[in-house]
């Protein structure tokens, strides 16, 4: 049985939405002794969609997978995955709730994290509460796993190994870089990741000369950006969602803002990005969790990173990103955790991901004692010629990092 | 050379927000319908202009012959056949009825077109131009002109035709002008119409210079609200007063108390507006 559902939960209707909830429950909880449910809040609807889409793409091709392979095998019995998928509409609040029904409601075995830092950090009470076992595919700000909660474990790497080895890499090729302008989306992830840029540079002698936060939703950067050309700054990093990213790099343009080194965080690595720039979008750098271009041999059910890169164009006609790779990585793990502790017990479940040192297509997976992943060596890249070219680490390394953004 | 260059931005950023407001202000104005679906008309004037380019290689400017009349259309069949029906019900029907209809044209163009974020990028790329170390990009300026001569238009239009003073006579007395013999229900659907296809011209070079998604037709459409309070309704050179305005609060508030707090600015402002000027700096009394 392969099954999803989306419902969608109005508050208002109280009482009745709840009894509806109830009923649409019941045939799957009678047929729950061979299936194993994992329950997906996502943002299906509101600003955040495209980003829910990526994720629930990656979990989609997961439990396809699992499936067509005859499912998980827990103690020589095969189990058929479903997974449940309820509607937050991009409202981190609702996030929460959605958590709760998913657990009570659902009885779903496992969880997947909301989208995010935020909305991750804030759902995670909840499966912590009822000691689900939860992995978060798309959380990197430390703030989310300090909480020193045990059934939380996460697939990004904290934000300062993005930015650390960026900073080296630049200071490597392009030692006359001193100046460094930062200008970040005040939202959690945006500007976490400036904070550790700031930290970056500070730590490798490049001064941070201008750092400063535009709110969501800003229409125009010209101001800002004129005052950013005014400080002649060699290195520009902005931070922010893939609207913003396209806007600010518009509008540098426009200004005839040029720098050796122009880094972008987190639009770059999306195939959409490059598209809507064109000839704009040359040189730019930026580092993300995960890259196609990556080569392991995993022990997971994907096996080599060019299999999973190969089933996922074959379902969704494109290539996978970051995103979409760790959702799948997320279905993964579960697998192998349930498979090892040989038992659909939530603390054997918990304990087994706790051990895991394996590794996947995405990298080498092992999680640290909050639960974040610490075995990763992020990619750094850097679009050239329209495509995203590696420039770190060294063992999947396609091109030099390219100096100049015009 | 810095508070020169940010005051050329605002300037031209002020036209542009003028033409995003003007056809808001428009409905409001002489329906006294706060036009919800606003927004969504610029989302989808951008799409035309940007699926135009893409598929034939037409350029933005020629597309505004076809959007004016189609969009026009849009409007009149929407406030002929919808709006009409509800328009003497206290305001909060109308507001709820473009409420809906937004959530239907936005939901189906996140349905068409996706949500994902494009770009009108003009190849060769328009560039801009450099006067005493003053940078203004070309597509701004395009845009802007194109604003101005649109609202011009609007101008003569409302003040020369006759079906304009018929539209000014019905906003500055609904039932004098019935009794003149002016046919409201249809000079409403006209004035909506206008509205709509202003909103998709504005669409049409809106697309030159921001992301299109239908993700940001709330972000036009607040920055329409805005205007309109600021400027004041009933006049069209209100809109273009609001839309400078709000852009010179925002750039200058950008450079001296920093990019975040802009908006938080340009909001208390709007408050202020309320509170103290409720017809805006221009408007006549009685269309605040």
């Amino acid at each position: 049985m392969f099954r999803f559902r989306l419902r969608r939960r109005a508050i208002a209707c109280g009482g009745f939405a709840l009894a509806v909830a109830g009923m649409a429950g019941l045939p799957s909880t009678a047929s729950a002794e061979d299936v194993i449910r994992i329950g997906a809040p996502l943002p299906i609807t509101g600003p955040l969609a495209p980003e829910a889409i990526k994720q629930k793409q990656g979990y989609d091709l997961w439990a396809e997978q699992a499936n067509k392979a005859g499912g998980i095998s827990v103690g020589g019995k095969k189990y058929k995955v479903e997974i449940v998928y309820v509607d937050y509409q991009s409202n981190t609040p609702r996030a929460v709730q959605a958590t709760e029904q998913l657990i009570t409601q659902d009885h779903v075995n496992f969880l997947f994290g909301a989208f995010g830092s935020g909305a991750a950090k804030a759902a995670s009470t909840i499966s912590e509460k009822y000691k689900v076992p939860t992995l978060a595919a798309t959380a990197s700000s430390s703030q989310v796993y300090d909480q020193g909660y045990k059934y939380l474990f996460g697939t990004f790497t904290p934000n300062d190994t993005l930015t650390t080895p960026l900073t080296k890499i630049v200071k490597a090729k392009a030692p006359d870089v001193k100046k460094v302008a930062i200008l970040a989306r005040n939202d959690l992830f945006p500007l976490a990741i400036a904070q550790e840029m700031e930290k970056s540079a500070k730590a490798n002698g490049i001064e941070v000369v201008f750092f400063d936060k535009y709110a969501i939703g800003t229409l125009d950067h010209s101001a800002t950006l004129s005052q950013i050309k005014s400080l002649a700054p060699q290195w520009i990093f902005i931070t922010g969602y893939i609207n913003d990213l396209l806007l600010a790099r518009k509008q540098m343009v426009d200004q005839q803002i040029k720098a050796p080194v122009v880094t972008m965080i987190a639009g770059p690595a999306y195939q959409e990005f490059i598209d809507a720039l064109g000839p704009s979008a040359e040189n730019i750098s930026s580092a993300a969790w995960w890259h196609p271009a990556e080569q392991y041999d995993g022990k997971d059910i994907f096996g080599k990173t060019s299999n999973f890169v190969k089933l996922f164009r074959d379902k969704y006609k494109t290539e996978p990103d970051y995103g979409q790779a760790s959702a799948a990585l997320c279905g993964a793990l579960f697998q192998l955790a349930i498979e090892q502790a040989g038992s659909l017990d939530r603390d054997k479940v918990r304990d087994a991901l706790a051990k895991m040192d394996v590794v996947t297509f995405f990298g080498p997976v092992k999680f640290g004692s909050n639960g974040q992943i610490n075995s990763l060596d992020p990619p750094v890249f850097q679009i050239q010629g329209g495509k995203p070219v590696v420039v770190f680490p060294q063992a999947i390394k396609q091109g030099d990092l390219k100096l100049g953004v015009n | 050379m810095l508070a020169a260059q940010v005051l050329v931005n605002a300037a031209v950023l002020g036209c542009l927000y003028a033409c995003i407001a003007i056809g808001f202000s428009l409905v409001w104005g002489v329906l006294n319908v706060i036009n919800l679906i606003h927004g969504s008309l610029i989302v989808l004037g951008a799409y035309l202009a940007w699926g135009l380019y893409q598929w034939i290689g037409v350029l933005p400017w020629y597309v505004l012959v076809v959007a004016a009349p189609l969009f026009f259309a849009i409007g009149y069949l929407l406030q002929r056949l919808l709006l009409n029906k509800v328009i003497t019900a206290p305001v909060l029907v109308t507001l709820t009825l473009t409420f809906g209809l937004d959530l239907i044209l936005n939901n189906a163009m996140i349905y068409f077109f996706k949500a994902d974020y494009r770009k009108l990028t003009l190849v060769p790329s328009l560039g801009s131009i450099s006067l005493g170390g003053v940078v203004v990009p070309v597509d701004r300026v395009i845009a802007t002109a194109f604003a101005l001569v649109l609202t011009g238009l609007l101008y003569l239009l409302l003040r020369r035709s006759r079906v304009g003073r018929a539209v000014v006579a019905v906003r500055l007395d609904h039932d004098a002008a019935v009794l003149m013999g002016v046919d409201v229900k249809s000079i409403y659907a006209i004035a909506f119409g206008l509205g709509a296809a202003l909103a998709g011209c504005a669409g049409v070079l809106m697309a030159l210079i921001f992301p299109i998604s239908p993700l940001t037709s709330s972000a036009y459409l607040g920055k329409a609200f805005v205007v309109c309070v600021l400027g004041g309704l009933g006049s069209v050179s209100g809109a273009l007063v609001g839309g400078l305005a709000l852009a010179l609060v925002e750039g200058v508030g950008a450079v001296v108390v920093g990019p975040s707090y802009a908006t938080t600015l340009s909001f208390l402002l709007l408050i202020v507006f309320l509170i103290v000027r409720p017809q805006g700096l221009l408007g006549r009394k009685g269309f605040e």
